[in-house]
């Protein structure tokens, strides 16, 4: 390759030349970081629930009269034995909250009554012997809770659980270097809750960034809600028949009490619409990210093309004289194939420099992670790839210079 | 070492055919220093790009230092440029991007020399054409006559075997001409085989041989008194 000659052409063109090149070099800080960025929304929405997403659906049920605690006891009941007899449903649980929601509730959690900062802020779900098996979650230690164990609490009532079924992270994050069960914690009471279960997988209800020193960290009391204002129904069916039981729920419910409401919008959801709506901002985020890349590098290709093409129209005589001398229609488009990797390998080193630059930035002020070194050599070779790609054409046509062209008039 | 038999050039448009060149014939011999005259229009310059194998004909057959070029590819026709011709031309045209060893460096290039040979040769042409001073300076830093010195440069380095000139004095002052013509006649006696075009009689008097074209046809001018009028005509106008 004849790299001196071009270099030493280049530094006379400098400004053409240092404005693709810094074109380059914004263009790759940019993406790379929006790959990073685009990646980690992808990997937060796709991120397990633990439930069995599939067969799931959500009842959020407001009550139209105020009941005491008994009697919105005795109603769940009621709901739950008639929704459990809807054809192809196969398990019904109540609770206060259920996974990837949008919103979690959560707890404090101490490994000592008078800890002063948490070991955890883990999620707080409210479940009674039917939770774990309804929300299929996968039970990898002791055991699942006993009827007896469970439970009411009615509005302002605090209950006190003595024990719990926590996730597997949370287990890990309490009890680093033992097995959690029989293991006792704290959550904002002075009264210990031991660990009688350990599930596998249970994300938090919320979905934010904020909870990310937490994820995964959740447990379950046997605790059944008797909110008189509302409630979850969480509802399991047999496979295939979930869009059924929707349907024959609400009016099944309905028929067995009209005073109570189940919002048309929100109030029944399958847990492939709360999962759509709960990472939708994350979707948005990953297009939006998208977009400003492709934006970005057809920007960056239009520039290359711009100015390669331009550059042939000036040097038309030139390309005549160096074929006049003996250059092939090759070693024409390899000039200007050459002359871009040149000045894309300038911008690319100022871009890499860039890239963690602005990476560091948004470690700082967003919160960020550290910019994998894969993201930006992943970002030159596209980069590269696609000035050649660019300049392609334009030398083609540069190649097809006659070498007469060198006796014509400039 | 330059044969055209027959040869004719063509250019063709919708409604009408112009011979740049027809039933034109010519022999070089291996040394010769010839001039190539004829008035302007005449077909000069498309014999040496012919010649050149800068473009295509359109019938005859042409030889080249034995090679019949005529069905040689794009590829073949430049390794012949870049091996055997040497240009000379009259806007000079070297590369403004390039300073003096880079431009005529280019051919030597071309042709996969090493970069010690390379240097050794363009070092050795431009002592030969007294510029081996000036061998950092772009060509704009340069006089006209300079310039076409270092064209000379170029066509040398690669050594040849037939140099082309169109021109070779038509940009440059008398003085500066004169030291190009003095340049050219010291390669010649050393045994290059030279064509150049040229309007300038005085000029075509210093080759061995001088060929003259009229209407895209070499003509004998003593034997072919029909032509002896034009000429001289013509003749008259490059000198005023």
């Amino acid at each position: 390759m004849h790299i001196q000659p071009i270099l030493a052409a280049l530094r006379r063109h400098k400004a053409g030349t240092v404005l693709i090149a810094l074109q380059i070099a914004l263009t790759l800080a940019i993406v790379c970081n929006a790959l990073f960025i685009i990646n980690q929304r992808l990997a937060h929405i796709d991120e397990p629930s633990g439930v069995d997403e599939a067969n799931l659906f959500v009842i959020a049920n407001q009550w139209g009269e105020q009941y005491s605690t008994q009697e919105a006891v005795e109603r769940i009941e009621q709901d739950l034995v008639t929704l459990r007899q809807l054809p192809g449903v196969q398990d019904v649980t109540s609770s206060n909250n259920y996974p990837i929601r949008g919103i979690s509730n959560d707890n404090f959690i101490t490994m000592t009554p008078d800890q002063r900062a948490p070991t955890s802020d883990a999620a707080y779900y409210m479940g009674d012997a039917n939770f774990v098996r309804t929300l299929g979650l996968k039970l990898i230690a002791g055991r699942d809770f006993r009827p007896e164990e469970v439970q009411n609490q009615g509005l302002r009532q605090t209950v006190d659980p003595s024990v719990a079924i926590i996730s597997k992270a949370m287990a890990t994050k309490l009890f680093p270097n033992s097995d959690a069960l029989g293991k006792h914690f704290y959550a904002m009471t002075p009264n210990p809750i031991t660990v009688i279960g350990i599930v596998d997988v249970l994300h938090r209800g919320d979905v934010s960034t904020w909870s990310a020193p937490y994820i995964g960290e959740s447990m379950i009391v046997p605790v059944r809600p008797a909110d008189p204002y509302g409630i979850y129904y969480i509802v399991r069916t047999k496979p295939g028949q979930l869009a059924a039981a929707m349907r024959a729920a609400p009016k099944a419910l309905y028929a067995e009490n009209r005073m109570r409401m189940i919002d048309p919008k929100d109030g029944l959801l399958s847990f492939a619409q709360v999962r759509h709506r709960a990472f939708e901002s994350d979707r948005g985020m990953a297009i939006l990210m998208s977009i400003i890349c492709i934006v970005l590098l057809a920007i960056t290709a239009a520039g290359i093309i711009g100015l390669t093409s331009f550059w042939v129209g000036q040097r038309r005589r030139q390309i005549g004289v160096r074929r006049a001398l003996g250059a092939t229609h090759r070693d024409i488009m390899q000039y200007f194939m050459t002359e871009n990797l040149l000045i894309s390998l300038g911008g690319l080193a100022i871009g890499v420099v860039l890239a963690f630059g602005l990476n560091l930035w948004l470690h700082i002020h967003l919160e960020l992670k550290v910019l994998p070194l894969t993201y930006v050599l992943g970002g030159t070779v596209i980069l590269l790839l696609l000035g050649q790609g660019a300049v392609f054409a334009p030398a083609l046509r540069a190649s097809r210079v006659p070498p007469i062209e060198a006796t014509r008039p400039a | 070492m330059l044969k055209m038999t027959h040869l004719s050039k063509v250019y063709r448009t919708e409604v009408v055919e112009t011979y740049a060149l027809r039933d034109f014939n010519i022999n070089v011999k291996e040394g010769e220093f010839v001039a190539v005259t004829g008035p302007s229009g005449s077909g000069k310059t498309t014999f040496l790009t012919i010649a050149g194998l800068l473009e295509t004909f359109t019938g005859g057959e042409y030889h080249l230092d034995g090679v019949e070029v005529s069905n040689l590819d794009d590829n073949a026709r430049s390794k012949i440029r870049n091996e055997k011709i040497g240009f000379i031309f009259q806007a000079f045209n070297l590369i403004p991007d390039l300073n003096v060893f880079d431009n005529v460096e280019v051919p030597l290039r071309y042709r996969g020399m090493k970069g010690p040979e390379r240097k050794e040769r363009i070092m050795s042409a431009l002592e030969r054409v007294g510029l081996a001073s000036r061998a950092k300076h772009y060509p704009a830093e340069l006089s006209g006559g300079q310039q076409q010195r270092v064209a000379i440069a170029r066509a040398l380095a690669g050594t040849p075997r037939l140099l082309l000139a169109d021109e070779p004095t038509g940009n440059l002052d008398t003085q500066m001409a004169r030291g190009v013509l003095e340049l050219l006649e010291e390669i010649h006696r050393e045994g290059a085989t030279i064509v150049m075009v040229t309007h300038d009689p005085e000029l075509a008097a210093r080759a061995q041989r001088n060929v003259h074209i009229i209407d895209g046809q070499v003509v004998d001018l003593a034997e072919d008194p029909r032509f002896h009028t034009a000429y001289t005509a013509a003749a008259g106008q490059v000198r005023s």
